[in-house]
């Protein structure tokens, strides 16, 4: 067994959220008033999920994630600035402007290469909880992806190798089931999970919108991962309406917390989603419920985090641009006179 | 100087880096697919059981396995056995790998070393005759080292095992039973630093792994003839010496460049590129001795047209002599 979150380790988890929440509308804003920030596959809706699991990893713990990065690098404590520099494209970024939106990397964050190619994080994810594992640590590898990873032959043999060798590995899949009109995945399997089951990984299926659920059930399998056995963890989400394959869309406004005290003000298009699945006002409501939070502490909560917004735009903005020499810089971590 | 094999050469290399680092790992141990060496493998095998590893036969996430595994801490060397399996691993190598330095912004290092047998070994059939060192020369952020003999393979180990990048290294499995002398102790030859393994004024040969000896080859059939050549071996890739090479095609006038793989976009074309941007004011056009753009038919006639052979080179030589 372990030890449930606190109801201070809680409100820090509805702060992680926010923050995430946040840091995306943020992106959308820059967006609209940036043409050459283009495509981003923003971290809406999913916070629940990431944020609940960045709660219960220990430091130490290395993650690899997606194109969908921003929500899971916030999460474990990047720079909002820094990161948004890197969006940007500027040298201040995280990455010094060469990973983009695609490849948001913070080493200190434990997130060593964050990989835009579908089944990258999952096959980088068995190098890391090998290494970590072979150096003698007690700490695990994560795998964030997305359901379309398991088209991909790689996953399979990711999972039969972790299986296998007993690496502490946690699959983390956050399975959101469309792309705009699209599938994300098309699997003969009728459920994911039953993939990695066949390979003989423990498999558990949660609720993603729901930020305690997702927190203890990690907490539970960590357990079984730092003991070295390998397990996926199926988050089922209800996908962001505004999330396409193109430039984003600010299709259910600015998130306004007022919503989880008062949802009949909910309205517009997309009310039901904002209603039914957004699970930062989900989160909200469950604290306000149980007493843990009141109205006043989640809206100090929300005027610390949009000041820290403000700050990162204001840092990421008066970033420079690399330098257009750097393009040929760290292609390399050792030179030669023969590359010169 | 020892005289060993350079299957063995190769052995002892990886046995000296796991005496000495305790972060090395081998992933695929077949590394000497049979061809020599026996006894020290064996020996590997009974004192560093614990730190070799035989994954499943999946090179994708193999691959993958080394470079994760090199960003967080630890050096392992990748072995694919034949070259053409390491292309279900394309992805992790040039994607993953290649890139993952350059674009965190310098925050990690991804020192994995990728080895593989490659080239027309005999009876491959089409698809276990490839050279595919130049597809990853065209991937910019990976060293390539191409070693030609005992005292190469077992120097340029050495350095990839000391190299912060991702090292991908690829050996003709013809030269496994190749014989020469190995410097004792601490042998490692730096990356960039091509060697002159002939010297002669008429002509330069510059060839690549099993190339060099048939160059070397050429170059005794033609001292018969009064043609003295001089044999230039890059021994990497990436980096590539090309002052060294440059510097020999100014001094004899004359260019011929020996490498397996298909001529188009090969290392043989980029070599002779390289010294024409130079400006080296040669006396006869330069040429290239390759495989043909074409696969490696199975029957042995097939393959004997399609390897690049002694009689080849020499040809390709009294044509520059003119």
């Amino acid at each position: 067994m372990t030890e449930a979150l606190t109801g201070e380790d809680r409100v820090a988890l509805f702060a992680r959220m926010l923050l995430m929440r946040r840091f995306e509308e943020m992106i959308i804003h820059v967006a609209q008033d940036n043409t050459d920030i283009g495509r981003n596959h923003l971290y809406i809706g999913h916070e629940a999920t990431g944020a609940a699991v960045a709660q219960v990893l220990q430091p130490g713990d290395l993650a690899h994630t997606t194109h969908r990065n921003h929500g899971h690098l916030i999460a474990r404590g990047a720079d909002p600035g820094k990161a948004l520099a890197e969006i940007m494209g500027r040298a201040g970024g995280l990455n010094q402007g060469r990973g983009g939106t695609w490849h948001l990397t913070d080493r200190e964050a434990g997130f060593r290469s964050t990989s835009a190619m579908v089944g990258g994080s999952i096959g980088l994810s068995i190098g890391s909880g090998y290494a970590l594992r072979e150096l003698g640590t007690d700490n695990v590898a994560v795998a964030f992806f997305g359901d379309g990873v398991l088209d991909e032959g790689i996953s399979y043999e990711a999972l039969n190798f972790a299986s296998q060798y007993d690496l502490p590995v946690l699959f983390v899949c956050e399975n959101n089931e469309r792309e705009g009109a699209h599938e994300t995945s098309r699997l003969a399997a009728s459920r994911l999970t039953d993939v990695p089951r066949a390979l003989g990984i423990e498999v558990a299926t949660v609720d993603g919108h729901d930020a305690d659920a997702v927190a203890a059930r990690t907490a539970e399998l960590l357990v079984t991962v730092r003991g070295g056995r390998p397990v996926f963890l199926e988050s089922q989400l209800e996908r962001w309406p505004g999330s396409h394959q193109v430039k984003p869309e600010f299709v259910t406004g600015v998130t306004d917390l007022s919503h989880a005290w008062d949802p009949a003000a909910i309205s517009g298009e997309h009310a039901g989603w904002i209603r039914d699945f957004d699970p930062i006002l989900r989160f909200a409501r469950t604290l306000l419920d149980d007493g843990t939070a009141s109205r006043e502490e989640i809206a100090a909560i929300d005027a610390r985090t949009i000041e820290t917004m403000a700050a990162a735009r204001a840092f990421a903005e008066a970033s420079p641009y690399p330098d257009p020499e750097a393009a040929a810089h760290d292609v390399f971590a050792e030179r030669s006179a023969a590359d010169a | 100087m020892p005289r060993k094999s350079y299957a063995q050469a190769m052995l002892d290399a990886i046995l000296a880096a796991f005496e000495s680092d305790p972060t090395t790992r081998v992933i695929g141990p077949s590394f000497a697919q049979g061809r020599g060496a026996p006894e020290t493998q064996e020996a590997f095998f009974k004192t560093y059981g614990a730190r070799i590893m035989q994954p499943p036969i999946s090179e994708g996430v193999t691959a993958a396995l080394g470079a994760g595994a090199a960003m967080a801490g630890l050096r392992p060397f990748v072995n694919f056995g034949t070259s053409t399996f390491a292309f279900e691993a394309w992805n992790q190598i040039v994607n993953e790998a290649a890139n993952a330095h350059f674009m965190s912004g310098g925050q990690v290092t991804v020192p994995v070393i990728y080895h593989m047998f490659a080239g027309i070994r005999g009876g491959g059939g089409v698809q276990h005759s490839q050279s595919p060192q130049s597809m990853y020369a065209n991937c910019p952020g990976l060293k390539l080292v191409l070693p030609a003999s005992p005292a190469d393979i077992q120097g340029l180990i050495a350095t990839a095992f000391r190299s912060p990048d991702p090292t991908v290294i690829i050996n003709h499995t013809k030269l496994m039973g190749l014989e020469g002398d190995v410097p004792e102790g601490d042998v490692a030859i730096p990356f960039g630093q091509a060697e002159v393994k002939r010297e002669g004024a008429d002509v330069t040969l510059v060839a690549t792994s099993l190339m060099v000896q048939r160059a070397l080859d050429a170059a005794d059939q033609l001292a018969g003839d009064g043609v003295k050549a001089e044999v230039v071996d890059p021994r990497t890739i990436v980096p590539l010496d090309r002052e060294t090479i440059i510097a020999s095609a100014a001094k004899t006038g004359r260019l011929v460049v020996v490498d397996e793989a298909a001529a188009t976009c090969s290392i043989a074309a980029e070599i002779i590129a390289s010294v024409a941007e130079a400006g080296v004011a040669l006396t006869a056009p330069p040429v290239r001795v390759t495989r043909p753009d074409t696969p490696v038919g199975f029957s042995p006639a097939l393959e004997r047209a399609a390897e690049p052979n002694v009689e080849g080179i020499a040809g390709a030589i009294r044509r520059v002599m003119g």
